[in-house]
């Protein structure tokens, strides 16, 4: 398999709808994703066989690795992280003391925008005209891309999905298998129109299309862009987890590397990093490692013939103080981005990821983004739920998720964000509990009406406003003419 | 450089979000304890050698082994399987046995100094690289590849095959062990970078077929050479 040669460079921006599907106009209301989503029968096929597969392929492997010990090894994974972020101030000065003092350059970050101009500075500065980036949620929070582009240095994508979703002006839907949505159709039409290959839908052959252009793009990058899964604060390294080997060809082959990590993402010692290391791979794919776990700690010695000549670590705040600040939602700030809550929620895999609007999607991303861009902005978010409990029994650092949907819901309640109509019938359903002389008349009052309403069949499958909504997608069932009661004191001289 | 937030604001940020404007006093923070008993998988007890083979292999490594006097003869035949013409070696990684080079010169396989090259121009040519490992975990069938003067980074990663020669003395039971011995070493001390490797480059990005050597090696060799 040879490469052909291709015309264009492949630095693609995000499209203007690749943009509004991650950041959409705000307020951002999901039912017309959802309902699209719903309808289309590929994108849900593909969706529900993958994170079917993998939340299942989680709990063998742990059943058969750690068996009962499961629970206590999440526990435990929980309370090092919760430690962790109760005292984060004392960590990151750990960890900034250590990592400079081998030769690790730190910048801090308290927003995007920062961010992102930190980055462009750092590239400016070294004069790099060509950078390689490896997957990382944060720099797609920061919409990182653009601000590289506008001053001209390509930035290319090197983790398989998010490079065919670059060039196919696409954006991920799922946080670690970002191209659930596509198909290997997309993939190779994408391949031959922007790369100028031939034509094939062979997975295996797509592959090396890839890996030959972008080995080539390696040898020539001189920036190497990554993200974070751990910081360790005792030795002042960075850990990243993958299965593909381009995050350590980004941190490798180019000359200056800087990474992108979030507060959150650090832990107390090495030996904590094996507790989250046995957890990571095993529940978010089954496997018991990602195939490369790259420990950085600072950027080539001077006896090395590789590496990188310089190391920076941009630690990025972000909203992440505010959610710290938050001590009912500070937990959020555990999670490690493993995506098994993703796999096992029944609703993302109905709706999945883009009818989320938001770079983090799934149960995650239901508390996690309206705290990060405002309750008012993401209301529909902590509703998407049944409250199952898949996700919380799914989570590797035990982050109460049912729980923090049920309080982001009562703060949109509190703060007068529910629907007016929902909140009129609420106030009246709570009243009519109150004594048990207004729960009877409640019942003798709507009892005739619904039934009035109620199709042949017994179900009201159309109410009239402002209740249609709620039978857009349900049915209630009409009540029976006689209730319980009234049937008890009926018959129980029978009994 | 354009004046960014500094690191007193950002640490004052952090310790404001945590409701508190003193620092800690160190020794008061202690995090939590790593208990063997929830979180080992393999002990010293077990049998290293052949749980670290079955993981290994598992993983997707090709797992072959031989004695250690028979190591150069398994070696050649291993090059001439895998019709190797252009090979990288990490030094110390072999003997530098005569009968090692003599069998390059008869099969013209040529050894290019990679040494000093940070752009990795020899990885980028060869065909393998023939490396020793820094340690092996038994609880998952990883490698542990330590980047240093005589261990390019290189070597393990860009060619298309990594063969990884591991001795019995390389294997610890568990993650905990290796990473204990992290702890142990001075933060100074440490490496640029070590790479645990547990088995070859590997996607299933698209439709969720796997596929093997993505950028990293597609086949991983591991000679056990053990008696």
């Amino acid at each position: 398999m040879t490469t052909t040669e291709h015309h264009t460079s492949a630095s693609v921006s995000l499209t203007r709808e690749g943009e509004s599907i991650l950041f959409p106009s705000l307020p951002y209301h999901m039912h017309d994703r959802n309902r699209r989503a719903v309808h289309n029968d590929k994108l849900i096929a593909a969706v529900e066989v993958a994170t079917l597969a993998k939340d299942v392929g989680r709990k063998k492997i742990f059943a058969d690795t750690f068996g009962p010990r499961y629970d206590s090894l999440r526990t435990l994974a929980g309370q090092i992280k919760q430690h962790t972020l109760d005292h984060l101030d004392h960590y990151l000065e750990q960890f900034i003391d250590r990592a400079e003092a081998n030769g690790v350059r730190v910048h801090f970050a308290a927003d995007a925008r920062e961010a992102n101009a930190i980055c462009v500075e750092i590239a400016q500065h070294e004069k790099c005209t060509a950078c390689v980036k490896s997957k990382s949620m944060v720099t797609e929070e920061t919409h990182l891309l653009p601000a590289l582009e506008a001053v001209g240095i390509e930035t290319l994508e090197t983790d398989l999905g998010e490079f065919i979703l670059q060039i196919d002006h696409d954006v991920p839907s799922h946080i670690v298998t970002p191209m659930i949505h596509k198909d290997r159709y997309d993939t190779a039409a994408a391949f031959q129109r922007e790369l100028g290959a031939p034509y094939t839908t062979d997975p295996q052959q797509l592959t090396r299309i890839a890996r030959e252009y972008l080995r080539d793009k390696y040898r020539k990058a001189d920036l190497g862009i990554s993200g974070g899964n751990f910081l360790v604060a005792d030795s002042g390294s960075l850990v990243i987890c993958t299965n593909e080997g381009n995050a350590t060809f980004c941190v490798t082959a180019p000359r200056v590397h800087i990474a992108f990590v979030g507060i959150e993402k650090l832990i107390p010692s090495a030996e904590h990093l094996a507790v989250f290391l046995k957890l990571l791979a095993r529940s978010s794919t089954a496997q018991p490692m990602t195939i490369y776990t790259d420990i950085i700690s600072g950027p080539k010695r001077p006896a090395d013939s590789d590496g990188p000549e310089q190391v920076h670590i941009i630690l990025v705040d972000n909203g992440r103080t505010k959610i710290l600040a938050d001590e009912k939602m500070r937990e959020t700030l555990r999670c490690i981005r493993c995506g098994a809550c993703l796999n096992a929620c029944p609703v993302y895999r109905k709706v999945t990821g883009h009818s989320y609007g938001a770079v983090y999607s799934g149960p995650i991303g239901a508390l996690i983004t309206p705290m990060f861009r405002g309750l008012r902005n993401y209301k529909d978010l902590p509703y998407a739920s049944s409250l199952c409990g898949a996700c919380g029994e799914a989570c590797p650092v035990k982050i109460d998720i049912p729980r923090l949907l049920i309080e982001l819901r009562s703060r949109a309640v509190k703060t007068g964000l529910a629907g007016r109509v929902e909140k009129l019938a609420f106030d009246a359903y709570s009243a009519s509990l109150k004594h048990a002389w207004t729960y009877r008349l409640a019942n003798a009052l709507s009892g005739p009406v619904l039934r009035a309403m109620a199709d042949h069949d017994g179900y009201i499958s159309k109410a009239p406003p402002p209740f249609g909504g709620w039978t857009d997608e349900r049915d209630l069932p009409a009540p029976a003419e006689q209730s319980f009661r009234g049937w008890w004191k009926q018959n129980r001289r029978n009994l | 450089m354009n004046q960014h937030t500094t690191r007193s604001q950002f640490i004052a940020n952090v310790r404001a979000a945590l409701g508190r404007s003193l620092p800690l006093v160190s020794a008061d923070v202690t995090p939590p304890a790593v208990d063997d008993a929830v979180a080992r998988l393999t002990s010293s007890g077990d049998d290293l050698v052949e749980t670290f083979a079955a993981r290994a292999a598992s993983v997707g490594m090709d797992v072959r082994r031989c004695p250690p006097e028979a190591l150069t003869k398994t070696l050649i035949q291993l090059l001439d399987e895998l019709h190797v013409t252009k090979l990288v070696i990490a030094v110390g990684s072999v003997p530098q046995a005569t009968e090692f080079s003599e069998a390059f010169r008869r099969r013209n396989i040529a050894v290019p100094d990679w040494r000093g090259d940070r752009a990795m121009a020899a990885d980028f040519e060869a065909d393998a690289g023939l490396t020793d490992v820094a340690a092996a975990i038994a609880e998952t069938g990883s490698i542990v590849y330590r980047g240093d003067a005589g261990h390019g980074r290189g070597l393990m990663l860009v060619p298309p095959v990594h063969i990884a020669i591991v001795r019995p003395a390389d294997i610890v039971p568990d993650l905990l062990d290796w990473t204990r011995r992290i702890d142990d070493v001075h933060h100074t001390q440490l490496p640029a970078a070590q790479t645990i490797i547990t088995g070859p480059s590997k996607t299933a990005d698209i439709e969720g077929v796997l596929v093997t050597g993505v950028h990293g090696p597609g086949k991983v060799v591991v000679l056990l050479v053990n008696p």
